[in-house]
């Protein structure tokens, strides 16, 4: 189903729901994916940051503080799966999310929901479950759930072409 | 017994007596592979000795465990690091686990305003505290948020961040359930840096039996346990050869008593046979225990087969004897052919002895005091000792007619002449790829124990050091402010991309100066709570999150500096140890670098700082070639000697030819055939090329050997065929070694021992006088 995409862009809201901050902080940006393995995240306001996943590598850039700097995803496990669950849903990639995750898919194609439990006991500190919402080949949503409370939800509207 | 023939027996049970005595208090047995190596001349060559005896590289040890589910595995890793970490054996253990890492961490949280290289004064003002706020806020909000968010409130700035990122480098293997696995998550991985030096090879194998038992107790009984390191590979060389020493010489010496059964047909000579070999062995291990220390494991493997060379000796003497001669005439008649035989084996020898390479020397040493003694013994023991009838059911010829087949054989000395014409040509051809510079091809590892290395290591990220940058300072403050200096032009070359990384002790251990500096730019508490003040104003972090913060940096700004104790037991400890050390009346500061890929750049760069970039692949080959040369030298004198004692015992410089001709027509072949093969010569295809010409010096000396009558020549055949049987059969079973230094002396002497039997057959001989008759 999702495995047919080739490539998307798409826009996104983001609000970071978080115990540290006096209100949620709303990021916003754009998605894009390109077959087989790169995700690009691109925050455009507040400040401008990039991130972007591809070979195994993923490159923190920001124009704001004017930082760059690329890391190996092998060694920051739990970032590795919070990028994976949206890379490889994106790819259509199940072998990939069931490395990270215990899997858990309600609704119908029209409307579906993924629900992500982290298999990894070291990102289940950190990382209570992920959901994943859309209908068709489209991700409209994605909540992720922290064990410290925070929480942040994406919402995802695909553009055209 | 005559009178002399008493003294002579009295005299060898002393010595015998001696060197036992000496060996039962004194040897010790020693595998350190370095004694190998050249006494080092330049600081950088000793430094480069002193890295492979005990350097961390030498030290570390690669553990995989595979064999059951990822879950599984992480649980006996981490298990594995708990009881490791008990045993005390080690300085380092990781498996990736941060949480493992307590020490460490306290460390770092205690003292990261003073290790973290981005502290300065302006970090700490309004607007560096409002620019970092703003990407901290960044940093939450982004994929990495979950896992900084707990760290926030105690380190808004991020220097834990700032140093474990120059700390850790960016390619480690894939964390699984928190600790390291190979890429298909097959294998949990751990390193491991042992207490034991390098060179301790009890202390390795201390070690490993550590990991063992460690993982026994771990109850996971479906592991398996697969280990590397120079550690490892030293100590089963150690295992390798000792048992491959035990079991070959036995098969050796086996073979060669079948051989001389078979000649004899009695059991009675045997005993006596046996006796100049074993005496040269005790008398030439007590020498090298007795002049060197520690015999090298090595030196007894070569020891061994003495038993082919020595056990000549006797054979020549018993075989040739005629019916109803008693052995003290067979031995006065053939005594100058044997004691010329013994002396050019010792002239040989002595090249070797004079090496400054002790594992050489030791060789040399064990040579000319095994040969010597067996020769005596021979000469004077043997005589004395033997039954008058000992021998008499002994095969008196071949079962041919063996003067006639040489003659046959000497047909064809155009064929020697063109082979050997031959091979000089395959050797000029190859003149360009003749040596193996390799120092690592003389390690004894198999092909399986290699690829298991380069997999972990590989996987690992844990590349073998081949550059290193040294700093040096006058003590050791100066010598960390040389390695701070070497980390500033190491992070510009990171970025021109002319190096993967780096790793200097000042990152563990800044020096005083620069904590100094780090510290003075903390300001006070009041300033630090203002400017914090002003700059959350117009952040979206609540306030009154940031206490742990404010009370760091005080603790930081009052407290004392991080000194070596301070280190103290922690794995930072055993880095700097390894990376900063005494040398040459002041201190050196060693830069591990990683994936080198513009040395000339790097070394240019080092030496316009004032430091010096060593490339140990490069210095160790220039240490074996340096080795070979003067190996070289001495072999060439050796050779000079040799041919100057034959023009003297033979009287004849015409004679002499005749008998060396033969001799270094073998080793050229041999040399050829080596290289036909696809071998290089290494130092020890050297060692057994000397041995190739004592051996075959001896056939020589006895082909060319004037006969009296033709049974004599028949006796001489005879034993000259059972000579060359038991050379064969002794340095054949040496081929068979696993081990490279054994495996190479084993082929060339084998090679050697049956072309210089056929050249000299072909060569020396002399034009039968009783053809005819």
């Amino acid at each position: 189903m999702l495995g047919s995409v080739e490539s998307t862009s798409a826009r996104f809201v983001e609000t970071r729901h978080s115990a540290l901050l006096k209100a949620p902080l709303v990021l916003r940006g754009t998605l894009a994916y390109r077959r087989p393995d790169r995700v690009e995240k691109h925050v455009l306001t507040p400040y401008d940051e990039r991130i972007t996943v591809a070979g195994g590598r993923v490159t923190f850039e920001n124009r704001t503080h004017s930082r760059r700097k690329t890391i190996a995803v092998s060694g920051a496990p739990g970032l590795a799966a919070l990028i994976e669950s949206i890379r490889a849903t994106r790819a259509g990639d199940l072998p990939a999310l069931e490395r990270y995750y215990a899997l858990q898919i309600e609704g119908s194609r029209e409307r579906w929901t993924l629900t992500l439990k982290p298999l990894d006991s070291q990102i289940a500190d950190y990382v209570v479950s992920l959901e994943l919402s859309g209908s068709g080949v489209r991700i409209g949503k994605v909540t992720i759930e922290e064990t410290s409370g925070d929480r942040s939800v994406m919402e995802i509207s695909e553009q055209p072409g | 017994m005559t009178m002399p023939q008493r003294a002579a027996f009295a005299a060898w049970l002393v010595l015998v007596a001696l060197c036992v005595g000496w060996l039962y208090r004194n040897l010790s047995i020693g595998t350190d592979l370095t004694v190998f190596l050249p006494p080092s001349t330049t600081s950088a060559q000793r430094i480069v000795v002193s890295q492979l005896r005990d350097g961390v590289a030498s030290r570390l040890m690669l553990i995989a465990l595979e064999g059951e589910g990822t879950p599984a595995l992480a649980q006996a890793s981490r298990e594995l690091v708990r009881q490791l970490k008990a045993s005390g054996r080690f300085g380092l253990v990781n498996n990736g686990d941060l949480t493992s890492a307590d020490k460490e961490r306290e460390l770092l949280a205690a003292y990261r305003y003073l290790l973290s290289p981005a502290v300065t004064a302006e970090r700490f003002t309004v607007a560096g505290l409002s620019a970092a706020l703003k990407e901290s806020l960044a940093l939450l909000a982004s994929p990495a948020g979950p896992f900084m968010r707990k760290i926030l409130p105690f380190d808004p700035t991020g220097e834990s961040r700032h140093i474990v990122e120059f700390l850790v480098p960016d390619a480690g293997p894939e964390l699984r359930h928190g600790v390291w696995f190979s890429r298909d998550g097959t294998r949990a991985l751990l390193i491991a840096e042992t207490r034991a030096a390098g060179f301790d090879i009890d202390g390795q194998a201390q070690a490993i039996k550590a990991i063992r038992e460690a993982l026994q107790a771990t109850e996971a009984s479906n592991v398996r346990l697969l280990l590397s390191g120079p550690g490892v590979f030293a100590s089963e060389a150690r295992a390798t050869i000792e048992s491959e020493a035990q079991w070959l010489s036995a098969a050796a010496m086996g073979l060669v008593l079948l051989i001389l059964l078979a000649v004899y047909r009695a059991p009675g000579p045997l005993a006596f046979c046996v006796l100049p070999v074993a005496t040269g062995m005790i008398a030439g291990i007590a020498a090298v225990s007795w002049v060197f220390g520690p015999v090298h494991g090595i030196t007894l493997g070569f020891g061994a087969t003495l038993v082919g060379e020595a056990a000549d000796y006797a054979s020549f003497a018993y075989i040739q004897a005629a019916r109803g001669e008693r052995l003290a005439d067979t031995l006065a008649r053939i005594g100058p052919t044997l004691r010329l035989a013994v002396f050019t084996t010792i002239f040989g020898a002595s090249a070797m002895a004079l090496s400054s390479f002790q594992g050489l020397a030791q060789l040399g040493l064990l040579t000319i005091v095994g040969v010597g003694a067996a020769g005596l013994v021979t000469r004077w023991v043997l005589p004395a000792i033997t039954p008058a009838n000992a021998v008499s059911r002994k095969v008196y010829g071949l079962p041919f007619d063996a003067p006639r087949a040489v003659a046959v054989v000497r047909r064809g000395s155009w064929i020697a002449v063109i082979s050997v014409a031959a091979a000089l040509g395959v050797v000029a051809w190859h003149h360009d790829r003749l040596w193996d510079d390799d120092l690592a091809n003389l390690s004894p590892l198999s092909e399986a124990a290699k690829s298991l290395d380069r997999s972990l290591r590989a996987e690992l990220g844990a590349p073998d050091v081949r550059y290193l940058v040294i700093a040096r300072g006058k003590d050791r403050e100066t010598a960390l402010e040389a390695s701070e200096a070497a980390g500033a032009w190491l992070r510009e070359a990171v970025g021109r991309g002319w190096i993967a990384g780096y790793d200097v002790p000042s990152n563990y251990l800044p020096s005083g100066k620069t904590q100094q500096s780090r510290r003075v730019a903390l300001p006070d508490a009041a300033t630090l709570a203002g400017n914090l003040k002003l700059a959350l104003r117009d952040s979206p972090f609540r306030e009154g999150l940031f206490p742990p913060f404010l009370e760091a940096v005080e603790r930081a700004r009052t407290g004392p500096l991080l000194t070596m104790e301070g280190l103290r037991g922690s794995a930072f400890e055993l880095k700097v140890n390894a990376m900063l050390f005494p040398a040459d009346d002041g201190w050196a500061a060693l830069a591990p670098v990683r994936g080198v890929s513009r040395p000339d750049e790097l070394a240019a760069a080092a030496r316009a700082a004032g430091h010096e970039l060593l490339d140990l692949k490069m210095e160790s080959n220039n240490l074996v070639n340096s080795y070979r040369d003067e190996s070289l030298r001495l072999i060439a004198l050796g050779l000079f000697c040799i041919a100057l004692l034959l023009a003297w015992g033979l009287r004849s410089l015409v004679e002499a030819t005749r008998v060396l001709a033969p001799v270094l027509a073998a080793v050229v072949l041999d040399v050829a055939i080596l290289l036909l093969w696809g071998k290089r010569l290494s130092l020890f295809n050297l060692v057994a090329l000397l041995l190739v010409v004592g051996i075959g010096l001896n056939y020589a000396l006895f082909f060319n050997r004037p006969a009296t009558d033709p049974d004599d020549r028949q006796r001489t055949l005879l034993s000259l065929v059972v000579c060359g049987g038991t050379t064969l059969a002794a340095f054949g079973c040496l081929a068979f070694s696993q081990t490279p230094v054994l495996h190479a002396i084993g082929v060339t002497v084998t090679l050697g021992a049956v072309l210089s039997f056929m050249t000299s057959a072909v060569l020396s001989t002399r034009e039968s006088r009783h053809a005819g008759t």
